[in-house]
């Protein structure tokens, strides 16, 4: 059963067509990859999903809900989670706020139960407090939480950025190049988890440059080009397929992913 | 001159200038919203102070009115303001602020126009001597202050005030975590406005004659000097930048009366002001007091974990 359906999706800035038709569906419970050369619409695409940027045609529906045109607010709300490709932290604020900002159905977030609920949401607070550490602790953060996230450095602040979908408590995640920056081990380390949390019953759908890590993981990949999608199927029929190498990977198909 | 008098209303001055710096500092400080018409919140919460007064109303009926209005008033000027980008929001608030003044000026039948209202004490029917009278706006005043500064503390140090710092850094951020900006950009323009509001009553209130000549541009800008010099976005900074900078003011005043300059002595301490800006902003500046990081219990789960791992 497809978890979410992208249908048509077309997206010009000015003259450039950024998009062009573009189609994709997660089955539930997958980890879904989406590959292609720089430029190729990826990240608008996942953008126009979140509602970051509103396309100029098609649909995007999450669990038979259609989202189109909802604002990322509300997008979060149906169970969806994002994560950014350049991280976009709080960077005043400790690692364990930035996280913690993350969390669904907080009771102190609203004004009034923030003044009035108190001993409420004192008491989620530290139940959150341990989630948060638990995801730092799979991160290697947990000696920095009390630190502003703007001392982190480039690799641990992408770390912290995936560590914020994975609070959120989704029920699928948008994921853009989770393992750019992050060195192999620990690359590998956060695709585990993902897949640990796929076995819970989560969705993925992932942008993704290291296909080593990607090929290892993924139920199945999607492949764009000039703003379309041009390839789609399983792991192995996708590194069988010859325009897999002419428009993305450029090394001749007994390369690297033979094996 | 009575120097106990001149004490009494520097305290009072502070006082009302130390809630308006708090006001700023939770849109500014707190939520990064650059608010360059305080002094329209001032004079709304003043005005309405003065008129309903006039009806021999109560005067914490009068304050909490003064405070209502202000805040309408800033959730409306947000509306516009917040689908623009953050330098418009400074623009629509600085015009905002010339806007009411000119009304006020240019009407009659509200508030009396250029020859302004006179407010009555609060104190009127207690039987109270005029240095009793200055005495109870002292208290009135610091004793508003400190709840105001009790109820922001909470409200900062809570999963609210987590939000609205996060809004600070990167809305968009806080928005592709499932909050809406905009709702907590118009509550605490609303906040902000409100304390801003009761300050004017305060001030209406302590001074008994209020004029539009009194809510220039200034006012904002003296109260932006306060919260720089103290630091945003924590609440003592505000305080105290307050207190100093009403300090130096006064005392600017006073001393050009000993000083034989060969200009206006007047100017002196707006010289003064703009090397303070100068040089605070080279040697420190993140003002007088950094922010603290938030208090809400879930650090003191950090360091059990850091201690058992």
């Amino acid at each position: 059963m497809a978890i979410l359906v992208v249908n048509g999706i077309s997206k010009s800035f000015g003259g450039l067509q950024v998009l062009n038709q573009a189609s994709l569906e997660v089955a539930e419970g997958t980890i879904t990859g989406l590959v292609g050369p720089n430029g190729s619409g990826k990240t608008t695409l996942l953008h126009t999903i979140f509602g970051l940027i509103k396309p100029d045609a098609g649909t995007v529906s999450f669990r038979n809900q259609l989202i189109t045109g909802l604002k990322p607010h509300q997008i979060y709300e149906v169970g969806l989670a994002f994560s950014f490709q350049l991280p976009r932290l709080f960077f005043q604020l400790t690692v364990l706020d930035n996280l913690l900002l993350a969390a669904r159905n907080h009771i102190g977030t609203s004004f009034a139960s923030a003044l009035f609920l108190r001993r409420r949401w004192r008491r989620q607070e530290t139940e959150l407090a341990q989630k948060a550490m638990q995801i730092l602790e799979l991160l290697g953060l947990v000696h920095l939480a009390l630190h502003p996230a703007g001392e982190l450095s480039g690799g641990q602040r992408k770390l912290l950025e995936i560590g914020r979908a994975l609070m959120a408590d989704p029920v699928m995640i948008l994921l853009d190049e989770p393992a750019a920056g992050v060195n192999p081990v620990l690359g590998r380390r956060i695709y585990q988890k993902l897949y640990t949390l796929r076995e819970q019953g989560l969705s993925f759908l992932i942008i993704e440059h290291k296909l080593d890590i990607l090929l290892d993981f993924a139920d199945y990949i999607y492949m764009m080009d000039a703003g379309r999608v041009v390839l789609s199927g399983t792991p192995k029929e996708v590194i069988e397929n010859p325009v897999f190498y002419a428009t993305y990977v450029g090394e001749t198909q007994n390369a690297a992913f033979r094996s | 001159m009575d120097l106990m008098i001149y004490v009494l209303d520097t305290l009072v001055f502070m006082g009302i200038f130390a809630l308006l710096s708090l006001s700023l500092n939770v849109e500014y400080g707190f939520t990064g919203l650059g608010n360059f018409g305080k002094v329209a919140f001032f004079m709304a919460g003043a005005y309405t102070y003065a008129i309903t007064s006039s009806f021999g109303w109560p005067f914490y009926l009068c304050l909490i009115l003064a405070g209502l209005v202000a805040s309408v008033l800033g959730a409306l000027v947000s509306l516009p303001a917040l689908r623009l980008r953050e330098d418009y929001l400074a623009i629509v608030t600085l015009s905002f602020g010339e806007i009411l003044r000119i009304f006020v000026k240019a009407e009659q039948w509200l508030a009396g126009g250029v020859w302004g209202i006179a407010v009555p004490s609060a104190f009127a029917n207690m039987d109270f001597t005029p240095r009793m009278q200055t005495w109870a706006s002292v208290v009135l005043v610091w004793v508003i202050l400190i709840a105001v500064f009790v109820f922001l503390y909470l409200l900062m140090n809570s999963p609210y005030g987590r939000v609205l710092r996060g809004i600070r850094e990167d809305d968009v951020a806080v928005q592709v975590l499932g909050k809406s900006y905009v709702l907590y950009k118009v509550q605490a323009l609303m906040v902000g406005s409100a304390i801003a509001g009761v300050a004017g009553g305060l001030f209406a209130q302590y001074i008994r004659f209020i004029d539009p000549y009194m809510f220039l541009p200034l006012v904002t800008f003296t109260v932006w000097v306060m919260l720089i010099l103290g630091g945003p976005a924590n609440p003592w900074g505000a305080v105290v930048g307050a207190v100093i900078v009403e300090f130096f003011n006064r005392g600017s005043r006073i001393l050009k009366d000993h000083l034989a300059l060969p200009f206006d002595p007047h100017n002196v301490q707006y010289a003064l002001f703009g090397l303070l800006i100068i040089f605070l902003l080279l040697y420190r500046p993140h003002g007088l007091f950094r922010e603290k990081p938030l208090k809400t219990g879930a650090e003191a789960e950090v360091a059990k974990w850091q201690s058992s791992s």
